[in-house]
């Protein structure tokens, strides 16, 4: 690890390339692992996939998240012209449903995401720097959140919020955020006490400024671990929830997609259910693929290495 | 309690030239056990401990690990607040440095005085720089803190301090994991320089780095306090670097100070039989390979029940009748003693030197009083029992009564806590 000094001096370096060579170095490692690789793809796939949506299939008005009703032609086969993927018993586009799907899913898991990363390291941070009682408190709190299953816990408060999307969002920020305070808290405990905290101490800096400068940063790596798996795992769960009928009937969204098609497989018509569930299986798929790669990537044994 | 040794009052020294006044220090953790939290003892990490720091001086605090000096270091930069007891800082206002000087007590802006004044270097030279930022974030903190330069100047002012610890501007953009471990404890001094401090307290800075490269931080920090008049409070258990680095130096033993005097003169004629079973234990490269080390015998006892009278007395290989005996100690010779310690069923005490022993068969008890009578204890040990009876399966232990061991004056600034008013070769 000793610094070998180079002949020729390097072109002039700043603070801002430093940083961004850091980036980029961690971006080749990830790259550089096949799956998480394959990963990235799919991600940037569906990700495209949400961002081009009106361009794919054009928006239903007056609400694009609804879907389109072809009364005339319902049941339709993947191949029949003007619906490449078939149709639903309602005579739902099954392409639309899946280009618009991604766009609700993306919503839901970026709203989800951040909600409960900024409450868990809000309750994180105070459990772990206040300590005594509150800690306590706080700590008990998450154990009684954390003891129940995230998926009948989300589909209790769904079901008391009422049936709706938005809903569904609202229960999935109630129940995730758990985890983030649980790993926020030991970080906090353990970043606590090093010598750099210390050392700033000394210096003389100011609580706040120690917080973000210091703790912060080297606290985020297993939250950002936590989050890119938790974008796969909330849309599997808000799937679910809509799957079972939590969300209002008719959306654009993949888990009402599978509900409405389910009764049909039986006779044979496969498609309603299949490509949208097929499209909830790639995106946690994709997700859990690089949270693997990057937690890999991230382990302090070998960050240093890089 | 002790009392406050005399180093305040007698040696008092005009405020001009004590920088930092450490005064009847108490540092204790209390142990908390049960659902409740129930504090059941305290652990006397530092002990009534005071000392002065002069301005462009080295003051060596040595002793073994768990001995208190990290955490007294602690308490002198102001990172734990100590139990009771005073520091004093001098700010330069008024000539003698009095209660309005403690540092838990100034008023705002003379706080931002001494926090700036005194600064640290830590030990583990990789835990104590931020993983995260860059070498010019790291040591342009503390001049970004007091709003002392930004920009292009603040990174000359880092450049300029870098040069001063022998590293230069290629290393500006550089995270410390790219540095190897003196290259890091070089930033880590240039961080405390940048605020041009006093008094530095080094935290055994130089433990953890290869014997070449200790040498090399050395001749720094030594180089570095000529050029700036710098204070240094060096804690370390390195003899050797403290008699290569201190003026004076401060022995530790289980949170008080058994003795401080001139480096030199501890070295030659150490007034206290730890700082002279320390200084025995010290490798030299002139003594005779096949000569085994004058090795102290058994461990450091604990701390949450330090032994009575002088603290040392259960190790002291000149150990006197009047070094504070106790039933303590006769529970630590017990606890060596696998079968008699089985059969002891209680200790009922009257006070800590005087109490019964009960065991679960006469035999036992007499088994420990012909020990107690015996070689197999300290003749000092001996010598301080005042009674020593058997009735029954009970076995009553009485010490004399002795005085608190003191700090005395042994030479011109020359203190130490012992009862030996010399100690003979």
């Amino acid at each position: 690890m000793a610094v070998t000094d180079l002949p020729t001096p390097p072109k002039r370096e700043t603070a801002f390339g430093v940083r961004m060579r850091r980036w980029r170095d961690l971006l080749k490692t990830l790259l550089s692992n096949p799956t998480t690789f394959i990963g990235f793809l799919i991600i940037f796939l569906l990700l495209a996939m949400a961002i081009f949506a009106p361009f794919l299939a054009p928006p239903n008005v007056p609400d694009p998240y609804q879907m389109p009703r072809d009364w005339g032609a319902t049941r339709m086969p993947p191949g029949t012209p003007g619906f490449p993927l078939g149709t639903t018993n309602q005579g739902g586009d099954v392409l639309y449903g899946v280009i618009w799907g991604s766009r609700t899913s993306l919503q839901l898991s970026v709203i989800v995401v951040s909600v409960t990363v900024v409450i868990g390291i809000a309750i994180g941070s105070i459990a772990g720097l206040v300590g005594g009682w509150i800690d306590e408190t706080l700590m008990r709190i998450v154990d009684v959140f954390l003891s129940i299953p995230e998926l009948i816990f989300a589909l209790a408060v769904a079901a008391i919020l009422g049936p709706s999307f938005t809903n569904i969002i609202l229960s999935l920020c109630i129940v995730f955020w758990v985890k983030y305070a649980r790993i926020m808290r030991a970080q906090i405990i353990l970043i606590r006490q090093a010598d750099y905290v210390q050392a700033a101490r000394v210096i003389g800096d100011t609580k706040l400024s120690i917080f973000f400068k210091d703790m912060l940063p080297n606290a985020s790596t297993p939250i950002a671990v936590q989050a890119t798996l938790d974008m796969g795992n909330i849309v599997l769960v808000g799937a679910t929830l809509s799957f079972i009928g939590l969300a209002e009937s008719g959306i654009a969204e993949w888990g009402v997609l599978v509900s409405e098609g389910q009764a049909g497989i039986a006779s044979g018509r496969w498609w309603a259910s299949t490509f949208p569930g097929l499209m909830i299986f790639l995106w946690a798929l994709a997700f859990n693929l690089v949270g693997d790669g990057l937690r890999d990537a991230l382990d302090p044994r070998t960050e240093d290495k890089r | 309690m002790m009392q406050p040794p005399k180093t305040d009052s007698t040696v008092a020294m005009k405020a001009g030239d004590t920088l930092l006044s450490v005064r009847n220090l108490n540092k204790h953790f209390p142990i908390k056990d049960g659902i409740l939290q129930k504090v059941v003892g305290q652990v006397r990490a530092v002990d009534g401990v005071s000392f002065d720091i002069r301005r462009g001086e080295t003051v060596g605090l040595v002793g073994e690990s768990g001995c208190g000096k990290t955490t007294l270091s602690q308490c002198v930069a102001g990172l734990t607040d100590p139990t009771s007891g005073e520091i004093l800082f001098n700010t330069g206002q008024g000539s003698q440095l009095g209660d309005g000087d403690r540092i838990d007590k100034l008023p705002k802006d003379r706080y931002r005085t001494f926090r700036r004044n005194v600064q640290m270097v830590f030990q583990d030279n990789f835990a104590s720089l931020n993983p995260r930022q860059l070498v010019v974030d790291i040591i342009g903190r503390p001049l970004k803190v007091y709003r002392e330069a930004s920009g292009s100047d603040l990174t000359e002012r880092v450049v300029a301090l870098l040069e001063q610890v022998g590293l230069g501007r290629q290393h500006l953009y550089r995270y410390p994991h790219q540095f190897s471990g003196g290259q890091r404890q070089r930033i880590s001094i240039a961080r405390a320089l940048a605020l041009d401090p006093e008094l530095i307290i080094l935290d055994e800075p130089t433990s953890a780095l290869d014997v070449s490269v200790q040498a090399q931080i050395l001749n720094l920090l030594g180089d570095l306090q000529k050029e700036r008049q710098l204070a240094y409070l060096f804690v370390t258990h390195d003899l050797g670097v403290v008699r290569h680095m201190a003026d004076r130096m401060i022995t530790m033993y289980l949170g008080k100070v058994v003795e401080q005097g001139p480096t030199e003169t501890v070295f030659q004629q150490p007034a206290h039989p730890y700082t002279e079973a320390l200084l025995a234990a010290k490798p030299d490269l002139a003594d005779d390979p096949d000569k085994p080390f004058a090795l102290l015998e058994g461990t450091i006892p604990d701390p949450a029940r330090p032994p009575l009278g002088c603290r040392f007395h259960t190790r002291c290989p000149r150990v006197t009748p009047s070094c504070g005996w106790e039933i303590d100690d006769i529970v630590r010779f017990l606890e060596a003693d696998e079968s008699l310690f089985q059969s002891l069923q209680g200790v009922e005490r009257r006070s800590a030197r005087d109490a019964d022993l009960i065991f679960k068969d006469p035999a036992s008890a007499v088994a420990l009083q012909e020990a107690m009578k015996s070689s197999s204890v300290p003749e000092a040990m001996r010598a301080a029992t005042e009674r020593l009876t058997v009735e029954g399966s009970r076995l009553r232990a009485t010490f004399s009564e002795v005085d608190e061991v003191q700090l005395t004056e042994r030479g011109p600034e020359h203190f130490a806590a012992c009862k030996l008013d010399h100690l003979s070769r």
